[in-house]
C-alpha cells in the first residue's frame, strides 16, 4: 500500500535546510482472532497515504508487530527521521479494534420459532451475539426436553419473545418460566421483548430489576421492528462481554465504514468481512432517505466455521475444486485450518481447498440476503487480502456472491475499514476522505447475469475507452466468464445486450443497457454463469468446467495499449466518488430505448 | 498443541475448571483437596411434566387462584412445599423435586416439571479447589497441562500408558488387549474409527494421538452418539489429538516426554481437547514464534508433523508454492533435507527448562 515516497510535512517538502522534520501519524491497528493487521497513515506531500502496513499472527504480539513497522516505515520515510521511527510510532495516535474476545452468549426463549423466535434471533445475530440456544413451543420439543436444553446452556444473557401487543398468549408467560427455571437467580440479565399486555407478569417471574423490557420487535402481524432490540443488545453485548465498547469492536466498525461509504456516495454498497471466526454482513442503501441498514454479525460464521466441518458440507467442497482433491484430505484441511487458523496455505490444493471454503461461508452469508444490483461490493478479510493474486480474491467473492448486474468490487486490502468505524460517528466520514487513495483497493467491474441457455449467446458487450479506437465487440455464452483488461484509475462505457433469455435485475428485467465501469487489478468481468452457479452433475464435467473457468479466470490479461494512452483518470475526489459505478440517468438502464426496440433490437440510446 | 512458551516451574501448578451444570450443587469448598473420581457436585435431571389442580383442591375459581400462589413461574419446589393457599388454610404441596412452571386461569391448573434421581459431578483431577461458584469449580492440578488441536468424547482420567514405539507409528487395534483397560493410551500418527471401537470396547479410558483423519474421527463420533441414543453404551472414552488433523505424527521430543511419564495418573477431555499429566514435570514448550536456531515442528501440508531446527530466514518475502508470499524459513529437517517454510506454519517446540 505504500506510495514509496518520503514521508515529509508539507514544510520540509518545500525546504531541505528547514529545522528537523516532523511526522504526523497514526496507527490503523484491527486485532483479529488470528491475524493482526497495522497500517501506518502518514502524511506525505500535503496528503495522507498508508505509508507502511504489515499483517502477522496475533499470537506474534505487538512488539515484533512494530519491528517489522519500524522496518517499513525506514525504507519510507524522510532519511533524516530514520532513528526515530520508533518514536514516532509509539507517539502515533492509534485507531484500534479488535475481533471479540469471546462472543456474548445467549439463550432466547419463543412463543413461535419461525415469528418472534427468528425476529430475536435476527437482531440478536445483527447485535454480535451468538445464540447458543432458543427453544420454541412451536419446534416440536417436549416442555421437559426444552427446559433440559436451555438448562444446559451457558448464557450470558437471556431474550424472551413472543406475543403481539395485544395478546396475552400463555407460552409467553411459560417461555418466561423456563428461563426463570433455567436461570436459577443470579446476576445473568433477562430481556423482555414480547407483548406489552404481559411485561409485568414477565418481570414477576424474575427478581426485582433482573428484566429490561424493550418495545416489541413484532407488535402484530405486519410489522417488524427490530432496531431497539438490536440496540439493546449491542449496549448489554458492551456491558457484560466488551467493556471497551462496541465501536472498538471490528464487526461493529466495519458494518459502521460500510454506511458511511454508502451515505457519502450515495451508493447501495455491500460489504463481507471474513475473519477466521467472525463473519460480518452490511448492506447500506444510501440512494435512500432516510438510508437503509442491515447487517448480521456471525460469531461462528468464519474461516473456522464449524458448519464447514458436516459431511455435506465436505463433500460440496471437494466437488467444486478445480483439483482431484479427496474428501479426506479436504476434511483434514479444513480441520487443520480451524486449528491453526493463523498458518497459510502452502500448496495449491490447500489454496483450493480453503478458498472453496471461504467461497461456500461467502454463499451462506448472501443466502436470501443479496439484494439485487448493488453498485459496491467490498471484501475484508485474510483469505481475501491475502490471495495470491486478486484475481482470485475476486473469484471468491463473485461465485460465493454472485452480485447480479453490474458491481464494482473491491478489497480492503490493509484491513482498514474495521479500524475507521471505530472512529466516533462524525469522525468516520473524514477518515474514508482523508485515506481516499489508499482505502479499498479496486479489483474492477463485474457484469453478473441470470439465466440463459447452456451454450448459447448470452452477453454481446462493447467496451467503449475513452483515446481508444472503436472497440469490439465481446460476445459471451452462458455459462462463460470472459475478463477484459481496464487498469485501475481508468473509467469506462461498456453496452451491454444480452441474449438468450439471460437477464440483469431491474425494474423490466433489462435487455440492453450502458454501464459506467470503473477498473481495477482485475479489469471487467463479464460473467454469464447464472446465478446461482450452474455446474454439471457429473464428477468429471463438473471438475472440467470449473477447471475451464479458473484458467480463464486465472490467465494473465493481454497487455494493453501503451501506458501513455491509458490515462483518462478523473481527479480524484474527496470520499470514494472514484469508485462510483455510476447511478445517474445516463448510466445503468436504457429501458426507454429498450422498450421502444424490443428484445434484441436497435442501438441502444445514449 | 498450544502451550505458554513462558517457562514452567516445576511443581506450579495448571488450573483447570470444571463447569457446573444450572442448579448443580457443590460439594466442595474453596482449598478442599479432591481425587479424580469425587464427587464435586450433584444435579436432579429435568423430568416429566406434571399438571396438578389448584383451583379444586383449594375450593376456588381458577380466576381468584393467581392471588393465593405462593411461588413464582420458574421456582424450584423441595417435596411437600406449599404451591397455593387458601384463605381457609388449605395448601397445595408439591409432590416431590419440581419446578413451578404456569398456573392456567382457563382450568385453574399448575404445570409442574418434576426432577429426576441426583446425578454426579465428578472432576476427573486431583488437586486442590481454588474456586467454587455458580457456573464451575476450579482446582489447581499439580501437574502439567497440553492443549491439544482437537479430539471427542467425555471427561475420563486412568494411568498413562505408551501403546506404540515410535513417535510416527500408527495405533493398531492389534496393539489394544485387555492389560489397557482403564488407562489412557499413547498412540503415535493415527489411529483408525475400528482401532478407536476396539480401544473403547476393551475398556480404555482414552487415547492421546498426534493426529487422526478428521473423517475417522468423525465416523467414530457419529457411532458412539447413535449408541448412546439406543442405550446401552456404558463408560466414558475421550480421543485428544495434540499436532494435527490426518495422519501427523507426534513431535519426537514430545513422545520421549510423555513415555517418561507413563505410568502417571492423567486425566482427558475430549471434548475440551486437554491433557493433564499429574505431577509431571513440564512438558516441551511451543511458541508460534519461532527464532533463528530453535527446534521447528510444521504444520502444513506436505510436511506436515516433521520437526527440525530453523536455519535461516529468508529477507524478501518468498513465494510459497500455492503463490502466497509471506515470511519464509529455512527448515533442516531430521533427515537432513532443507525446505522453506513460511514462518507462520511453524511452531517453535523448545525443551524443558528442568526435569
Amino acid at each position: 500500500m505504500s506510495d514509496h515516497e518520503p514521508m515529509l510535512t508539507a514544510a520540509t517538502a518545500r525546504e531541505e535546510a528547514t529545522p528537523h522534520p516532523t511526522a504526523e501519524t497514526s496507527l490503523l491497528i484491527d486485532i483479529g482472532s488470528a491475524w493482526t493487521k497495522a497500517s501506518v497513515v502518514g502524511r506525505t506531500r500535503g496528503r495522507w497515504r498508508i505509508v507502511a502496513h504489515t499483517a502477522q499472527p496475533t499470537r506474534w504480539g505487538e512488539r515484533t508487530l512494530f519491528e517489522v513497522l519500524t522496518e517499513r516505515m525506514r525504507e519510507t520515510v524522510d532519511h533524516r527521521l530514520r532513528d526515530e521511527v520508533p518514536a514516532i510510532l509509539a507517539a502515533a495516535a492509534r485507531i484500534t479494534c479488535h475481533t471479540p474476545a469471546r462472543p456474548g452468549r445467549l439463550g432466547v426463549a419463543a412463543v413461535t420459532a419461525e415469528v418472534s423466535g427468528a425476529a430475536a434471533r435476527s437482531a440478536a445475530e445483527s447485535a454480535g451475539w451468538i445464540v447458543v440456544e432458543q427453544a420454541a413451543a412451536d419446534d416440536g420439543r417436549s416442555l421437559p426436553e426444552r427446559l433440559s436444553t436451555l438448562t444446559a446452556a451457558d448464557v450470558d444473557a437471556w431474550l424472551v419473545v413472543g406475543g403481539f401487543d395485544e395478546a396475552r398468549p400463555e407460552q409467553a408467560l411459560e417461555a418466561a418460566a423456563l428461563v426463570a427455571a433455567a436461570r436459577r437467580g443470579g446476576r445473568t440479565p433477562v430481556i423482555w421483548a414480547g407483548s406489552a399486555a404481559l411485561t409485568e407478569e414477565v418481570a414477576a417471574c424474575f427478581e426485582p430489576g433482573v428484566v429490561q423490557a424493550i418495545p416489541n420487535p413484532r407488535p402484530n402481524a405486519s410489522t417488524e421492528d427490530l432496531a431497539p432490540l438490536r440496540h439493546r443488545l449491542e449496549d448489554l453485548l458492551d456491558r457484560l462481554v466488551e467493556s471497551g465498547g462496541t465501536r472498538n469492536l471490528a464487526p461493529i466498525g466495519f458494518r459502521r465504514t460500510i454506511e458511511e461509504i454508502a451515505r457519502e456516495d450515495h451508493l447501495r454498497v455491500v460489504g463481507v468481512d471474513l475473519g477466521a471466526r467472525y463473519a460480518t454482513w452490511a448492506f447500506a442503501d444510501g440512494t435512500l432517505d432516510p438510508m437503509t441498514v442491515d447487517s448480521r454479525v456471525y460469531a461462528a460464521g468464519g474461516m473456522g466455521s464449524p458448519s464447514l466441518g458436516t459431511t455435506a458440507a465436505i463433500g460440496r467442497l471437494a466437488r467444486s475444486l478445480a483439483l482431484p482433491v479427496d474428501e479426506l484430505a479436504v476434511a483434514d484441511t479444513l480441520q487443520n485450518m480451524r486449528a491453526r487458523p493463523a498458518s497459510i496455505p502452502f500448496s495449491e490444493e490447500e489454496l483450493q481447498v480453503v478458498h472453496a471454503a471461504a467461497r461456500l461461508r461467502l454463499a451462506a452469508l448472501a443466502e436470501e440476503r443479496m439484494p439485487d444490483s448493488i453498485d459496491l461490493l467490498i471484501g475484508s478479510g485474510r483469505v481475501l487480502a491475502a490471495a495470491p493474486t486478486p484475481m482470485r480474491a475476486m473469484r471468491i467473492m463473485l461465485d460465493g456472491l454472485r452480485p447480479l448486474g453490474v458491481t464494482q468490487i473491491a478489497l480492503d486490502g490493509a484491513g482498514v475499514l474495521s479500524p475507521l468505524g471505530s472512529l466516533p460517528d462524525d469522525e468516520i466520514a473524514e477518515g474514508i476522505g482523508v485515506l481516499r487513495d489508499d482505502l479499498l483497493v479496486p479489483l474492477g467491474t463485474a457484469v453478473v447475469t441470470r439465466g440463459g441457455r447452456s451454450g448459447q449467446l448470452a452477453i454481446r458487450a462493447r467496451l467503449h475507452r475513452v483515446g481508444w479506437p472503436d472497440p469490439e465487440t465481446i460476445e459471451v455464452r452462458a455459462g462463460q466468464v470472459v475478463v477484459m483488461p481496464l487498469p485501475r484509475g481508468e473509467r469506462a462505457e461498456v453496452d451491454l445486450e444480452l441474449e438468450g433469455g439471460a437477464t440483469l435485475p431491474g425494474p423490466r428485467r433489462t435487455h440492453r443497457l450502458r454501464a459506467e465501469v470503473s477498473g481495477g487489478a482485475v479489469g471487467l468481468v463479464l460473467d454469464a454463469r447464472d446465478a446461482p452457479l450452474m455446474l454439471p452433475r457429473r464428477l468429471d464435467d463438473r471438475r472440467e468446467v470449473i477447471a475451464g473457468w479458473l484458467e480463464t479466470l486465472l490467465r494473465e490479461p493481454v497487455p494493453g495499449r501503451p501506458r501513455a494512452a491509458t490515462s483518462d483518470r478523473e481527479p480524484a475526489r474527496r470520499g470514494l466518488s472514484r469508485f462510483r459505478v455510476g447511478r445517474d440517468d445516463r448510466g445503468r438502464d436504457v429501458s426507454a430505448a429498450d422498450d421502444a426496440n424490443g428484445e434484441g433490437g436497435g442501438e441502444a440510446d445514449r | 498443541m498450544t502451550v505458554s512458551r513462558f517457562p514452567i516451574d516445576d511443581g506450579e501448578p495448571a488450573v483447570h475448571r470444571v463447569p457446573l451444570p444450572r442448579g448443580a450443587v457443590p460439594h466442595v469448598r474453596t482449598g478442599s483437596q479432591v481425587r479424580p473420581d469425587q464427587v464435586l457436585a450433584s444435579r436432579r435431571e429435568v423430568g416429566e411434566p406434571l399438571r396438578i389442580s389448584l383451583a379444586r383442591t383449594l375450593g376456588r375459581r381458577p380466576t381468584e387462584v393467581s392471588e393465593l400462589l405462593l411461588v413464582t413461574p420458574g421456582a424450584r419446589l423441595d417435596p411437600d412445599q406449599p404451591i397455593a393457599r387458601g384463605p381457609d388454610g388449605r395448601e397445595v404441596r408439591s409432590p416431590g423435586h419440581a419446578i413451578f412452571l404456569t398456573y392456567s386461569e382457563a382450568d385453574g391448573s399448575a404445570l409442574l416439571v418434576q426432577l429426576g434421581a441426583e446425578t454426579s459431578v465428578i472432576g476427573h483431577v486431583h488437586g486442590t479447589v481454588l474456586q467454587v461458584t455458580r457456573g464451575f469449580i476450579s482446582v489447581a492440578v499439580p501437574g502439567a497441562r497440553l492443549e491439544g488441536v482437537g479430539g471427542t468424547g467425555d471427561a475420563v482420567h486412568g494411568e498413562l500408558a505408551v501403546a506404540v514405539h515410535t513417535h510416527d507409528e500408527e495405533l493398531r487395534a492389534g496393539a489394544i488387549d485387555v492389560s489397557a483397560a482403564g488407562k489412557i493410551l499413547i498412540g503415535g500418527s493415527r489411529a483408525s474409527a475400528e482401532t478407536l471401537t476396539r480401544a473403547r470396547a476393551m475398556g480404555v479410558a482414552g487415547i492421546v494421538l498426534g493426529g487422526i483423519l478428521d473423517k475417522e474421527l468423525r465416523d467414530f463420533t457419529a457411532i458412539q452418539r447413535r449408541r448412546r441414543e439406543i442405550g446401552g453404551m456404558t463408560g466414558s472414552f475421550a480421543v485428544v489429538l495434540l499436532e494435527g488433523f490426518g495422519k501427523v505424527a507426534l513431535d519426537a521430543q514430545l513422545f520421549g516426554w510423555l513415555r517418561a511419564n507413563a505410568g502417571r495418573m492423567a486425566s482427558l477431555f475430549g471434548e475440551e481437547h486437554l491433557l493433564y499429566v499429574h505431577e509431571a514435570s513440564g512438558p516441551p514448550v511451543r511458541s508460534q514464534m519461532a527464532e533463528i536456531g530453535d527446534r521447528v515442528v510444521i504444520h502444513r501440508r506436505p510436511f506436515q508433523g516433521r520437526s527440525g531446527v530453523l536455519v535461516g530466514v529468508l529477507d524478501e518475502l518468498h513465494e510459497t508454492p500455492s503463490g502466497i508470499p509471506a515470511v519464509t524459513g529455512v527448515v533442516r529437517m531430521e533427515d537432513g533435507r532443507l525446505a522453506a517454510i513460511p514462518l507462520v506454519n511453524l511452531e517453535a517446540t523448545i525443551a524443558p527448562i528442568r526435569h
